[in-house]
């Protein structure tokens, strides 16, 4: 559905995108990954059509894009990261959808509106000023305004930088809704938690260039830098942690109440030679279970600091 | 109709819609108003056995001595040599004609540098269709005015006893053109700057240039460097909307109405000219500041 191919940005003597190559399927919500300045938003401007790339090409619906094809630009919605301020002060949520529901030429559109707004939970505030709207209240109606269309690629550029606990939780509910209804969804973020709780496909992007992309749960996995074995036992003796810590596979272990916690190589599954010395120890493991280290966990968020972590595990695309 | 044409058509609307709904139109139509009710006053107060004599009004005085001054005597009466009408037209023109060309720079300004272009520009609409329909709108505003201008004066001749003469209406066509041709100056500037300030810096700037080329005044300067103004602005003055509207205002004087209206029509290929600069320039920038 969205296809790049040496998709590059210059500016002058600097390269803001330098050669990524995209392919994105229908139905994906993928997330576009990286710090400020790493070319997210030069990517996503070329791919809106509103920045012309300086070389590659873009293809979008297995159509070949450029600024001029208007048609294939109104199949994509884009939800940008900030509402613009101080315009359109004196319209109503109702009002402002109208205007570009009218510019997008809708039938129907105010049972639209109204159907968006209930989804999101503003159609009580439909006919108030936008004005008066919090940050979350204002990146729903961002959603809605992008969703109008009804378009095929749903972007959204930092959704839920800024917001609240349950803002979060709503816009994290709305997007996986969409996705649902088949929506192909292109995220842009810097905070790894929530795409991770979104995204089947993640990439990274550092420097203008595309520094690895792959599936959430490989690129944890490729990420964590050893496993943890959770053993819910009767009871934990004392003299277990050391004689644990002895065995050859294991790199460490500590004791949480009747829970011992044992760090092993990411490189092999170890539950079974765990399970059989407890077994062979006379103690009765009640529950196994091997937990990975979340990308959260990993890296709050992406910062130039750390990204060359992740180019040293996935070597330029 | 297609995508553009229709974002076109829909921000025009909306933009003469805020336009109808918001004071500032009206408050420069009544300074206008205003304006013109007093000149027409003035005049008849400056008229004696031998004719209209603006010495005799204060502010015609005022006015002609700087008119001279500036444009030399011809200039002026030529200006009066219908009567007031000609003269009170233009500076009645004038509080509309800057505020719907300031304003239209001042929002596409505020509209880039906010990100609500660059919102707009995320449906069918692009820059062109944006800029389009405030020019449109600048247009259908014009035109509006210099209807009810031209009521205004009617009436104000009716009861003073004065005719709208011949010149009048031609040049009330001329500034309509004219206009069109401000109004794509406004649109160049706001697409080659970043925010409203610099925007009606450059705009208000051209049209200054403009006026000093068309005044000829480069007194300031003398020898080599008077000469090679003087050959700079007559190389400029090509691109000067001020000079197409004065080459028709010279051709209604001899009645010549076949160089009028190519007069007119060059006013309109200097606007075509200018928005195609602008479409260029601002594809070459983009929306974003």
């Amino acid at each position: 559905m969205i296809q790049t191919k040496n998709l590059t940005k210059r500016y002058g003597k600097f390269t803001a995108v330098d050669g990524v190559n995209l392919n994105i399927p229908a139905g994906e919500i993928y997330g576009f990954l990286g710090p400020n300045g790493a070319g997210k938003t030069s990517t996503i401007m070329m791919l809106l059509g509103i920045v012309k790339p300086t070389s590659g090409e873009i293809r979008l619906f297995d159509e070949t894009y450029t600024p001029k094809r208007l048609d294939l630009r109104r199949r994509i919605g884009m939800v940008p990261e900030k509402h613009p301020t101080g315009m359109w002060t004196w319209m109503t949520a109702g009002e402002y959808l109208q205007m570009f529901a009218d510019l997008f030429g809708l039938e129907d559109s105010g049972r639209r509106i109204d159907h968006l707004l209930e989804q999101v939970g503003l159609a009580e505030v439909k006919n108030k000023k936008f004005a008066e709207f919090s940050r979350g209240m204002l990146q729903k109606l961002s959603i809605v305004r992008a969703l109008l269309h009804d378009p095929d690629i749903l972007f959204l550029d930092e959704p839920i930088s800024g917001l609240d606990p349950f803002g979060v939780k709503q816009i994290r509910d709305l997007i996986l809704e969409e996705n649902r209804e088949g929506r192909t969804i292109f995220i842009s973020s810097h905070i790894l938690s929530e795409m991770e709780k979104l995204c089947h496909r993640v990439a990274i992007i550092f420097g203008g260039k595309l520094m690895v992309e792959d599936q959430m749960k490989s690129m944890l996995n490729t990420l964590a830098k050893d496993r943890e074995i959770h053993v819910d036992l009767e009871e934990l003796p004392a003299d277990l942690l050391g004689k644990v810590k002895a065995l050859n596979f294991v790199q460490d272990a500590t004791g949480e109440e009747k829970t011992l916690v044992v760090k092993v190589p990411k490189t092999g599954d170890y539950r079974k030679e765990l399970s059989k010395y407890l077994i062979d120890q006379n103690l009765v493991p009640l529950s196994i279970q091997e937990k990975s280290l979340s990308l959260e966990e990993a890296f709050v968020t992406i910062t130039k600091e750390n990204i060359n972590l992740f180019a040293g595990i996935g070597g330029e695309k | 109709m297609n995508q553009r044409a229709h974002a076109t058509t829909v921000l025009a609307r909306r933009r003469i819609f805020e336009t109808l709904i918001s004071p500032g139109f009206y408050v420069a139509q009544t300074i206008g108003l205003v304006l013109a009710y007093f000149l027409v006053a003035g005049f008849v107060r400056a008229i004696d056995s031998s004719g209209f004599d603006y010495q005799l009004y204060p502010a015609y005085e005022l006015i002609g001595r700087s008119l001279v001054g500036a444009f030399g005597t011809t200039f002026v009466e030529k200006l009066f040599s219908e009567g007031p009408f000609l003269f009170i037209l233009y500076i009645a023109f004038l509080p509309v004609l800057l505020y719907l060309a300031v304003s239209s720079v001042f929002r596409f300004g505020l509209e880039k540098k906010v990100g609500a272009l660059e919102l707009l520009t995320y449906g069918p609409a692009d820059s062109t269709s944006y800029f389009l329909a405030a020019l449109i709108k600048d247009i259908l505003m014009t035109a509006i005015y210099l209807v009810v201008l031209l009521v205004f004066l009617l009436v104000a001749g009716v009861l003073n006893n004065l005719i709208l003469g011949p010149s009048f209406y031609y040049s009330l066509i001329i500034l309509f053109f004219l206009s069109v041709a401000i109004y794509a100056y406004g649109i160049f500037a706001s697409s080659l700057t970043d925010n409203s300030a610099s925007a009606i810096a450059v705009f208000l700037g051209l049209i200054l240039f403009f006026i000093i080329i068309m005044m000829g005044s480069f007194t300031i300067v003398s020898g080599y460097v008077r000469n090679l103004a003087s050959v700079f602005a007559w190389i400029i003055k090509w691109i000067s909307p001020l000079f197409y509207w004065d080459l028709a205002l010279r051709f209604v004087e001899v009645g010549d109405w076949g160089m009028y209206f190519i007069g007119i029509l060059l006013l309109l290929v200097l606007s075509m000219a200018i928005l195609i600069i602008s479409h260029l320039t601002m594809k070459a920038r983009g929306v974003r500041p």
